[in-house]
């Protein structure tokens, strides 16, 4: 049970899901030890190809697969402009004549790890392509997920804002139905897509998605910049209506409510203050499980550049 | 050629259900007879078309050749070779070319380059506004004197409501009629997609049928009031359908063209980010397929025109954003149309002789061309139990970006005859 690549949850079956959470729990153990640092991967060649802005991700992939001993190669590519295919293409080509062994992508249009999957032998992880996928977010978060409740299926998740534009919003509600968890949305009617799966419930009013009584709540990042048209208002109305205030903070501390967050944290817009100091918010674990779900990830993909393109004997 | 006697042969007309099986003689490019057992006197070519359909060739009125500008995609020359491989042996080429066909000069373009290149007659459309930029009115009535019919910004919809009206009121008094690709941009993603499950599932903004049907009643209820002649073009979605149904029953002069990739495929055949089922208007639903196809039989369609839109492999290899809008159709429409409804009974050969040779020709003003004494020759022999394999050999046109790449499908074109010349015989 291996593959070449990880491009999103979709295609993944549960049992490869599950499998990669039994393997992240002892590369966690790992970071308590004085040597955080394991041969599995020594020799091999990491690439990451970051074409849209990220501090995060980017260094979580970085301290993973360096904890697994790989040479890790940060590609400089242009972030400001929207790169074209083309680009991309030529960008592949000498990747290819490079050799590395796995090649970690994000893009702001959708399909392009596909794409450079398709043309490379290297493993090639997606860590975010436009609005389609972001799976390794979404493998930590029910990483996470499963710390807390060790038997997620029939456990309730509310996701809460834009999930229309939001990659981390699909692949986690996606990953969460997989492992049996009840998923709902919760956001503006211009944020919460009519054609999502129809197993998913869909709340626009924020008291009566608190009814339906979730275990956890994972809030997005809300982001006013999108478009000419805008989606809603104002982040103050945002706010007023989905915002985790301090009063709606205290009636889920009171429940015990679980709050999770991809970060980075607007605070004061979808979460205030007090939520960042919860015993239950499990943002700080999130961030630390990254690391060990994304060496998991590395481990088990096998890139088809080892056996091969040896000069036949003469 | 000589004299060319084609035995046995069930012959297709557009208002008789029934293939009538006879013998077909053609001298000098006229058919001179049909007839049971005429004799295969010396000199004479004879075909045996015993099992095979003899019908009226193909014409189709929405096709992009690329050039000039864009001769990578497609030529005039490989373009025309592509329709002749298709049984299609007279097009309408869109003005979407670089530059645009929007003055006499360009059209004079095009037709030295038929002239040139291509073994069957070549129309092309013209512009309404100048470089299909949707600002000032093209050089219309020069192209009308070369004998254009049909102005249109193919590719993109005229966005100025009032330049739009005032273009019909002026040319709407003149032999021609509008053509329109019909949507709203406001309301459309970044890409070709329908808004729906599947661009939930790819992660791109989707454009929601709303985008095409408001503009396809906007331009109807402009024409409507000005009197002009109006053409809607690659309907896509049931309502789409139902708003030209209405319409024509308010007696509007409005006709309309439905595609077969909208009739065969739907949004679930992108499956994982496959560029060559994205086309602009995108493939709807499987619910908006049975609607076009009950369109079509019904008569709301009044044409099928396949869009045929080459791009380069390299193209049409990028990701599903990049990769630009538009498949081919002229070598696989006849085939694919009756490999999935024909061979299936859903319709008629006669229906397909309507739909896809005589109204096409009566729409650009000229005579279609039934298999009839006197009548000029101008058909397909077509093998029913044959098949064809759209393999890169295959097709002639320089895009290979279509569904039916390397698929064998019923049915194959084994001649095509225009007067005197057979263009192809497999």
């Amino acid at each position: 049970m291996t593959r070449k690549d990880l491009l999103d949850i979709e295609s993944l079956r549960r049992e490869e899901i599950e499998h990669l959470l039994d393997q992240a729990a002892p590369f966690k153990e790992l970071f308590t030890r004085s040597v955080k640092k394991v041969p599995a991967l020594k020799g091999k060649s990491v690439l990451t190809l970051f074409y849209e802005p990220s501090t995060r991700t980017l260094s979580s992939f970085e301290v993973a697969a360096k904890r697994l001993s790989a040479d890790v190669t940060t590609f400089d590519v242009p972030q400001s402009s929207v790169v074209k295919g083309e680009s991309v293409r030529d960008t592949i080509a000498t990747l290819q004549a490079m050799r590395t062994d796995y090649i970690i992508v994000r893009n702001q249009m959708a399909g392009i790890p596909l794409a450079i999957a398709r043309a490379t032998k290297a493993s090639v992880i997606n860590a975010g392509d436009g609005a389609h996928a972001h799976p390794t977010q979404a493998l930590l978060d029910g990483f996470t997920f499963k710390e807390v409740f060790p038997k997620p299926a029939g456990k309730k998740l509310l996701v809460v804002g834009d999930i229309l534009h939001s990659r981390v919003a699909r692949s986690t509600s996606t990953l969460m139905r997989k492992l049996g968890v009840e998923v709902a949305w919760l956001g503006p009617g211009s944020l919460v897509p009519k054609h999502g799966p129809s197993e998913i419930r869909k709340f626009t009013d924020y008291d009566e998605a608190m009814k339906w009584s979730p275990d956890a709540i994972y809030l997005l990042r809300i982001q006013m910049e999108r478009q000419s048209a805008p989606f809603f208002p104002s982040l103050r109305e945002y706010t007023k209506l989905y915002g985790v205030t301090q009063e709606r903070f205290k009636r889920i501390a009171d429940q015990g409510t679980y709050i999770m967050h991809p970060g980075p944290v607007n605070r004061g817009v979808e979460l205030c203050d007090d939520v960042m100091d919860y015993q239950r918010c499990l943002i700080d674990q999130q961030v630390e499980n990254g690391i060990a779900a994304r060496m998991a990830v590395l481990y088990w993909l096998k890139p088809n550049t080892s056996h091969n393109e040896l000069p036949a004997e003469q | 050629m000589a004299s060319l006697l084609i035995k046995n042969a069930r012959i297709a007309s557009e208002d008789n259900d029934d293939l009538l099986q006879a013998d077909v003689l053609v001298e000098k490019g006229v058919i001179t007879s049909i007839e049971n057992d005429i004799d295969a006197k010396a000199g004479l070519q004879v075909i045996d078309g015993s099992g095979k359909i003899l019908s009226p060739a193909m014409f189709d009125t929405h096709i992009h050749m690329r050039e000039p500008g864009q001769e990578a995609k497609e030529t005039i020359k490989t373009g025309t070779e592509a329709a002749i491989n298709g049984g299609v042996t007279g097009v309408v080429l869109m003005p979407n070319t670089s530059p645009a066909i929007d003055s006499a000069a360009m059209v004079r373009t095009i037709y030295e380059i038929a002239q040139r290149d291509s073994r069957i007659p070549v129309y092309t459309s013209g512009c309404i506004t100048k470089g299909r930029e949707g600002k000032e009115l093209a050089g219309i009535d020069g192209m009308l004197q070369l004998g254009v019919k049909m102005l249109t910004d193919d590719g993109d919809a005229v966005p100025d409501m009032m330049l739009l009206k005032r273009a019909m009121e002026y040319a709407g008094e003149f032999d021609c009629f509008f053509a329109s690709h019909c949507e709203v941009l406001e309301l459309s993603g970044p890409r070709a997609l329908n808004e729906g499950k599947v661009s939930y599932k790819l992660g791109i903004q989707g454009t929601p049928a709303c985008s095409e049907e408001i503009c396809m009643d906007r331009d109807i209820r402009l024409a409507h009031a000005t009197g002009a002649r109006l053409h809607i073009q690659h309907v896509s979605s049931k309502i789409g359908m139902e708003t030209i149904r209405w319409w024509k029953q308010m007696g509007a002069k409005v006709t309309a063209e439905v595609s077969p990739h909208h009739l065969l495929f739907n949004e679930e055949h992108i499956g994982n980010y496959d560029t060559h089922y994205k086309m602009n208007p995108p493939l709807r639903t499987e619910e908006d397929n049975a609607a076009l196809l009950e369109g079509l039989k019904d008569g709301v369609f009044d044409i099928i025109a396949t869009d045929h839109a080459p791009h380069t492999p390299f193209e049409k290899q990028q990701d599903f954003i990049n990769a630009p809008n538009g498949i081919t159709g002229l070598e696989t429409a006849v085939v694919s149309l009756f490999h999935h409804y024909i061979d299936k009974g859903e319709f008629s050969w006669s229906l397909l002789v309507n739909r896809y040779s005589a109204e096409p020709r009566r729409m650009m003003g000229l005579e279609p061309v039934a298999i009839a004494v006197g009548g000029k020759a101008d058909f397909i022999l077509f093998d029913p139990e044959g098949e064809t394999t759209f393999s890169s050999d295959f097709m002639r046109s320089k895009g290979e970006n279509t569904p039916f790449l390397d698929q064998t499908l019923n049915g194959s074109i084994d001649l095509v005859v225009v007067g005197e010349d057979i263009l192809l015989q497999r």
